[in-house]
């Protein structure tokens, strides 16, 4: 497949009118209180993602998927799956913790774009990069609390996760949900209560990544490890983190 | 030690240059207007050093910014002017709109001392002087805390993330706004025939002087709070503000390279030449030799600073998953 840029399923908004019109895209979305957004708010879908940690069995078919999909170049990566190994022989333990934009409801990315290159989607809640608007400041890698972005070396723009939009505004999954060999991920709609996604967060005890960073992710979690190098280092215990990018760091 | 970093040498430049020049640009209005109301300031000659070394390192500063953004790494090479399509809260979009306005005023108030015999009762450009160093004043400050605001806005870097860091970059940038204004006057300033312009160039020369000793002693302050309450804190400023600490890896290039020799000896030196004024009011005199290395100190501790925040923000970050 040839290149598909993260705009190529985007709208095109008129230019000027852009910084005002994501804004107002977000607060849309963002600003109502959860309860509000049900399904009746607007017929409008609220995308996300539901990642079941214990059907993960860490083989990577979703990255390569991704990678596959939008011929992320050579360094980069929109989705990858972190192992996290903990404990001494014989207590020892490996989880795996996959990885994509989390779609936020507060995108710490999209307050901080100087050129309106980025925002959230008002109709599905999306977070779209426009590489033709794009300079590529970097400032939206920065803001991110979960290193979902990168500059695209062969757009110069940002790049990241942005939910197959191109497959989903045909009604089909995105590739990594697809791609799933132990059905670990699940895509829906979470203003739709009946939605297989809305059912199993129902049911099931999920977290986010980051919480405190008030980003309000669309990514929820079932059984994530969330212990951190650094975090667990002062208590003696041993954490190994292998996040499968170019830069080996999470930070 | 910027390799693979986002933000590197071009951001530490410019941050540096953006501050020196936004604080020659402060620190000359603000003499020009302290030098009394008549055509010919007190303090006038000083302030033109001010107003020429000010719009220089502000345009190369921004001018470095260009180069490391990714749309110029692949041949967009105009496309940065897409920051002039919008205008939105992103601090780095009122930056783009703050700094053009900065850079035309302090050209404009440059021009004001270019071929004019400011201290003649003809100076044509008087007005416009007089009313652009109202304006310089603010726009000065404004830069040069913007700097501060643009790196603190982000909760995921959370050694930026803080109030301070906009603070110190302002101290920092009069601080070194002053050395740079100190360093052009000693190095190029000949002794004038007319005593009475003599003594006027050793009273701003004191007056600078004393301005940088308080700035520094304020900057110290800043620092020192700054990693109190990072040291106080729990979670993720705390665990940032370790790479400063002892043994964090950048830990002796802040105390011995930033703190010891950017602050403390020039402050130190400076103390020694403006103390017997202060004190027993007697003369005031500072040879030029050392007013030259103080200058070149202050500088250095000014681009250290930039240089140590800028990794620092970039190599630590949130704790937890
Ligand atoms: S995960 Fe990062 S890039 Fe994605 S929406 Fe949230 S803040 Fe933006
Ligand atoms: S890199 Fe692009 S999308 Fe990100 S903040 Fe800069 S202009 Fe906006
Ligand atoms: S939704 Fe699409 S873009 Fe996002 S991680 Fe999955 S395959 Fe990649």
């Amino acid at each position: 497949m040839s290149q598909v840029n993260t705009g190529s399923g985007v709208s095109r908004r008129n230019f000027v009118k852009g910084a005002g019109a994501a804004t107002a895209a977000g607060l849309g979305v963002a600003a109502l209180p959860r309860a509000a957004r049900g399904a009746e708010a607007d017929g409008k879908p609220n995308y996300g993602m539901l990642i079941d940690v214990r059907r993960c069995i860490g083989c990577q078919a979703c990255s390569v998927a991704c990678k596959a999909e939008f011929d992320v170049p050579l360094g980069a990566t929109r989705s990858w799956v972190e192992y996290i190994e903990k404990g001494e022989y014989p207590n020892i333990g490996r989880s795996f913790l996959p990885r994509l934009c989390n779609q936020c409801n507060h995108p710490a990315c999209v307050r901080v774009c100087p050129t309106g290159a980025t925002w959230k989607r008002a109709e599905d809640g999306i977070v779209v990069v426009d590489p033709d608007i794009c300079i590529g400041c970097k400032y939206c890698v920065h803001a991110c609390p979960y290193d979902a972005r990168f500059i695209n070396p062969v757009t110069g723009s940002a790049d990241k996760c942005d939910f197959c939009l191109h497959r989903v505004s045909q009604g089909l999954e995105p590739a990594c949900v697809e791609t799933c060999i132990g059905r670990a991920r699940v895509f829906g709609d979470l203003n739709d209560p009946d939605s297989e996604i809305s059912r199993q967060i129902a049911s099931n005890p999920v977290t986010v990544l980051r919480q405190g960073q008030g980003t309000e992710p669309n990514v929820y979690y079932i059984a994530a490890d969330h212990s951190d190098e650094h975090d667990v280092a002062h208590r003696g215990r041993y954490v190994d983190v292998t996040t499968h990018r170019r830069e080996e760091a999470r930070r | 030690m910027t390799e693979g970093l986002l933000w590197g040498m071009p951001v530490i430049g410019y941050l540096f240059l953006a501050g020196v020049g936004a604080g020659a640009m402060t620190v000359s209005a603000s003499m020009y207007l302290r030098g009394g109301s008549e055509t010919r300031g007190m303090h006038v000659d000083t302030a033109r050093y001010g107003a020429f070394l000010a719009p220089i390192p502000i345009m190369v500063g921004c001018g470095l910014l260009i180069f490391e953004l990714g749309s110029f790494e692949v041949g967009n090479w105009l496309k940065w002017l897409n920051l002039y399509k919008v205008i939105n809260l992103s601090p780095m979009s009122i930056g783009t709109w703050l700094l053009t306005v900065t850079i035309g005023v302090s050209v404009v108030y440059a021009y004001t001392y270019v071929h004019n015999a400011p201290g003649l009762p003809d100076d044509r450009r008087y007005a416009l002087r007089r009313a652009l160093s109202w304006a310089a004043v603010p726009l000065g400050v404004a830069t040069a805390v913007y700097t501060g605001i643009l790196l603190g806005a982000m909760p995921s870097r959370p050694f930026w993330n803080s109030p301070i860091l906009a603070l110190l970059f302002l101290v920092s940038s009069l601080s070194t706004g002053v050395a740079v204004i100190l360093l052009a006057r000693a190095l190029i300033h000949r002794k004038d025939a007319d005593s009475g312009a003599e003594r006027h160039f050793e009273k701003s020369g004191y007056i600078l002087t004393a301005s940088d000793t308080l700035l520094i002693g304020f900057e110290i302050m800043v620092i020192f709070l700054f990693l109190m309450f990072g040291y106080l804190t729990v979670g993720d400023v705390k665990e940032a503000v370790q790479v400063v600490l002892a043994g964090g890896s950048l830990a002796t290039l802040f105390w011995l390279g930033f703190v010891v020799i950017g602050l403390v000896v020039p402050v130190l030196v400076e103390l020694y030449y403006v103390m017997p004024k202060l004190l027993y009011h007697r003369e005031y005199v500072a040879p030029r030799g050392v007013e030259i290395v103080v200058s070149v100190v202050v500088l250095f501790g000014g681009f250290l600073l930039r240089y140590i925040v800028v990794i620092a923000g970039q190599i630590t970050g949130p704790v937890g998953v």
